[in-house]
């Protein structure tokens, strides 16, 4: 107490509220003596002026400070909120994409849905007959149609892949992919393609699908002699390799498969429904009336699916598919139909991949295009894999890489002809491996594709593609 | 000591002095750290929230800046936890571990040389016209007045950004398949980038270069980009018209030649007939693509010099609308720019009126009462940012695809059940006499597809 205490008092306020030490205050610690001169009353007043002046600065600069980020709250929220009611619509959006719904089904849709009962017979559409007959009618009324082009059967490649987009997105990138190698085989080849994305029946949904848009492309295109399914998921790997339907001049189905299997074992994997040939004709349209009941979802596929499981060998139980119906129907009346069916294994119609994939680079540096069989597989087909879905039978990472493979191996053989080639099986970048020259035409002459399969017949290409 | 010095009235004006000095800097103190707290106070060590709050702000107002156009797949994190072990599941799956970008590089370009498109060719109609007689199994005609034409489309061979974008560009195929079936047109879907140089929208430069070279049975490429769909099945091109003609493009005159208005034509689907002209043309167009300096300072000649055009690297549809409004005495009599019907529709302006158009007109204009092409500019479904919003692109593709695809599903008596719609429904009854039915746009057998009736089968 006293003075000195009073005037330090007084010099630690100040540098306390000063916040950096000012001279003065040095000065006025040293000429604290100096300070009994001034009376205490207004040092108290002026210390106590002092304290209020730096607790309010004190408490401004806190209320500012704290009002700033406060403020950067609500502000960044706001833009936040607007930017998240965007994202939110645009994943809604999406959502509304990727789901099965559609504007137009009807309200109750919550209902269940109304399937067949076991009673109710089911039928493709008007019984047809005398096919055969009409068709040869039609064709002589118009040869600006016919069913041969330069010596060649006219073939019509259909496939298909559902209406909405994939579960993942990788499904329709694969996809896309795999229309792009159909596309290339196709126009190399004549052949012309349907893709399919409608469900013409929708009792016959699912694998089923085809049976209802084979049977309409047969009667409305009478100028095509045959309709070839082949399944989204797979793809040429030959591009050179052609269809030798003249051994199939007796026949009206050929579809790959394995005898033994077929009629000893009753496996059914005896045969592939992923790619086959159907002759235009009254048979076929027979055929397909007789595979196509056991089809229809609900009760009939489900009690279908038992029969199959309990008659054929390696059964897993679930519904009916087309493949082990087809297998079983041809097994069960194998005396109707079998002396017209061609089960081919000669080359891979039907190519299972596990065991292909792995075996490119052998095939590379050994082979060539052309052959079509096990040392260069005319097709490989990615069964199990199911990328447009959400799981398949077989890692992702394989599934995925070998259809990478697959498709760079059959890019490769369209990619040389015009001089390039992927950097390797897996790179989507290409690499040249031709020089350009003045004189393209010459290079082409000697890779063209076309040309040394259909050259040597007298009437040649099947590029008209009317 | 100091009142020694100077007198006590003085230093207490000294005094008082300093006391408004003190204060002075406090004031101004204060100021600098409320400003340093509005700017960074993150670096102060203030609280952990604050810290948070202002960063999560800085990040969303920068986020802010493009709220139309984000893409985001919706993948709860959280959600898939329980999946991630799952090999099998697709969900989970990174895409980045199967593309792998193997051995060899990127041909260095030579920087000292100008950029070509590939050696000089002088004698390509010769070339050509010999290997034609060589080979008279691939006409060049498939009937009089119906040259051959090769359709060039293309995509990236990597997955879209867009989760549905490569949906669309599937959707987009099957449009072009079916239009190119009933018209005998081939169909080349390009997914290889052939010149690093010419990446992006002068892609197709160096690749119908390389097609017509290649197919010299082709009379006329048609280049049609992945976003244009077909929206008249009926409608034929008017091949006639075209045979004095070189390059088709859909536009007009005024817009190209007088205003030179960088949107007076198209070149997201033109024609393009093979022959030398064409060669020189390629030449001609290419120096402003390769990318990097050129295709920016390029960009830049464009906007000064073209109406409309906004900044940003030179992009092909520009480089023609300069190169034709140029050099029109070399290439302008061979350009025909087709405004009678919509080689190139402009979706904005077509979208909406489908039902009217189906209310009142039948495929077969190719006009605006029923556009043979609607193409999706600036909608850029397989990206991430496109320059309008999603939703309205994607329910306008659906409704352009569906309108196109109703014309395809009538020929076999189904048409979808509304334009919005997936599902299909039957319109013509099966019968037991399939031939006697006929479509009612005769699209079943129509006569653009009719082969030349000749003596041999």
């Amino acid at each position: 107490m006293g003075q000195d205490n009073g005037s330090t008092f007084t010099t630690q306020k100040r540098s306390s509220g000063g916040g950096s030490a000012l001279p003065t205050t040095n000065g006025r610690a040293a000429g604290a003596a100096a300070r009994t001169m001034i009376p205490r009353g207004r040092q108290i007043h002026k210390t106590f002026n002092n304290i209020k002046i730096t607790i309010l600065c004190g408490f401004v600069t806190i209320l500012v400070l704290r009002g700033t980020i406060g403020i950067g709250n609500l502000s960044s929220s706001e833009a936040d909120a607007v930017n998240q009611n965007l994202i939110e619509e645009t994943n809604r959006v999406l959502a509304e994409i990727r789901s099965d719904k559609d504007p137009d089904d009807p309200a109750d849709s919550t209902d269940e849905p109304q399937f067949l009962s076991l009673n109710d017979t089911y039928t493709l559409g008007p019984k047809i007959v005398g096919w055969d007959q009409q068709r040869k009618v039609w064709l002589s009324q118009n040869p600006e149609f016919p069913s041969s082009v330069n010596g060649k059967p006219r073939i019509l490649l259909l496939t298909g892949s559902p209406p909405n987009p994939c579960d993942n997105p990788i499904g329709d990138h694969y996809l896309l992919k795999a229309v792009k190698n159909k596309i290339d085989y196709c126009r190399i080849h004549g052949i012309e393609i349907v893709y399919n994305m409608a469900h013409l029946d929708k009792e016959l949904a699912g694998y089923w699908a085809k049976l209802p848009m084979i049977r309409r492309l047969m009667l409305s295109h009478p100028e095509v002699e045959w309709i070839w399914w082949m399944d989204s998921d797979a793809m040429f790997t030959d591009m050179v390799f052609e269809v030798p339907l003249s051994k199939y001049s007796n026949h009206n189905l050929v579809i790959h498969g394995y005898p033994d299997l077929l009629f000893e074992q009753k496996s059914w994997i005896a045969l592939n429904t992923g790619s086959f040939l159907f002759r235009n004709c009254q048979w076929s349209l027979d055929l397909l009336d007789t595979w196509a009941p056991m089809g229809p979802k609900g009760p009939i596929r489900e009690e279908a699916g038992k029969v199959l499981t309990a008659n054929l060998k390696g059964r897993p139980a679930f519904e009916a598919d087309d493949q082990s119906a087809l297998i079983y129907l041809l097994l069960s009346q194998k005396e109707k139909w079998m002396d017209k069916v061609y089960v081919e294994n000669q080359y891979y119609l039907h190519g299972y991949w596990l065991g292909l994939v792995e075996r490119y680079e052998e095939m590379i540096e050994k082979y060539h295009p052309g052959l079509g069989d096990e040392r260069w597989p005319f097709v490989t087909h990615f069964v199990g894999c199911k990328p447009c879905g959400s799981y398949g039978d077989y890692p992702v990472e394989q599934c995925l890489k070998s259809m990478e493979r697959a498709f760079n191996f059959a890019d490769n053989q369209v990619l040389k002809f015009y001089g390039f080639g992927h950097r390797g099986l897996l790179s989507p970048k290409i690499k040249r491996i031709a020089n350009e020259t003045a004189t393209p035409l010459e290079y082409m002459d000697q890779v063209d594709i076309r040309r040394p399969v259909h050259g040597d017949e007298s009437s040649g290409s099947s590029e008209t593609k009317s | 000591m100091l009142e020694r010095c100077l007198g006590q009235q003085r230093v207490r004006r000294i005094q008082r002095a300093v006391r408004h000095a003190k204060v002075t800097f406090l004031c101004l103190f204060m100021t600098v750290v409320v400003m340093r707290g509005m700017l960074g106070a993150g670096k102060f060590g203030t609280p952990a929230q604050d810290l948070d709050d202002l960063t999560t702000h800085f990040y969303a107002s920068r986020k802010h800046a493009e709220p139309h156009r984000v893409l985001v797949e919706a993948q709860p994190e959280n959600e898939n936890e329980n999946q991630s072990n799952d090999p099998k599941n697709y969900a989970t799956f990174d895409f980045n571990k199967i593309l792998k970008d193997e051995g060899g590089e990127d041909e260095k370009p030579d920087p000292n040389k100008p950029y070509t498109l590939g050696p000089k060719i002088s004698d390509w109609d010769e070339q050509r016209g010999e290997w034609l007689k060589r080979n008279p199994n691939f006409p060049n005609f498939i009937r009089e007045n119906k040259p051959r034409v090769l359709l060039v489309t293309g995509s990236s061979p990597k997955p879209c950004e867009n989760p549905v974008g490569d949906h669309y560009l599937l959707k987009s195929i099957k449009n072009k398949i079916d239009y190119c079936r009933l018209h005998g047109i081939e169909i080349f879907y390009n997914m290889a980038l052939l010149d690093a140089e010419m990446a992006g929208f002068w892609a197709k430069l160096p690749l119908i270069r390389k097609l017509l070279l290649s197919h010299p049975e082709v009379e006329f490429l048609w280049w049609m980009d992945s976003d244009a769909m077909f929206t008249d099945m009926a409608f034929e091109l008017p091949w006639e018209r075209y045979k004095d003609v070189n390059l088709v493009m859909h536009g007009w005159n005024e817009m190209v030649y007088d205003q030179k208005n960088w949107i007076g034509l198209n070149t997201g689907s033109f024609l393009l007939r093979n022959n030398q002209w064409a060669l020189d043309l390629l030449d001609a167009w290419a120096p402003m693509g390769p990318k990097g300096k050129i295709r920016d300072e390029a960009g830049k000649i464009l906007t000064r010099e073209l109406k409309g055009r906004p900044v940003f690297e030179a992009d092909d549809q520009s480089a023609m609308v300069y190169l034709l409004a140029t050099q029109r005495d070399t290439w302008g009599n061979k350009v025909y720019l087709e405004s009678g019907y919509y080689l190139h529709g402009y979706w904005g302006i077509l979208v909406d009126k489908y039902e009217e158009m189906i209310e009142n007109y039948h495929p077969g204009f190719g006009d605006h009462r029923w556009p043979l092409v609607t193409h999706f500019v600036g909608c850029k479904p397989c990206g991430k940012f496109g320059d309008y919003p999603v939703e309205k692109c994607l329910k306008q593709m659906d409704r352009a695809f569906n309108f196109g695809d109703n014309q395809v599903l009538q020929i076999y008596g189904f048409t979808h059940k509304s334009l919005a719609s997936r599902r299909v429904k039957r319109v013509r009854n099966e019968t037991g006499n399939p031939l006697e039915a006929k479509d009612d746009l005769g699209l079943m057998h129509p006569a653009f597809k009719a082969v030349k009736v000749s003596t041999s089968s």
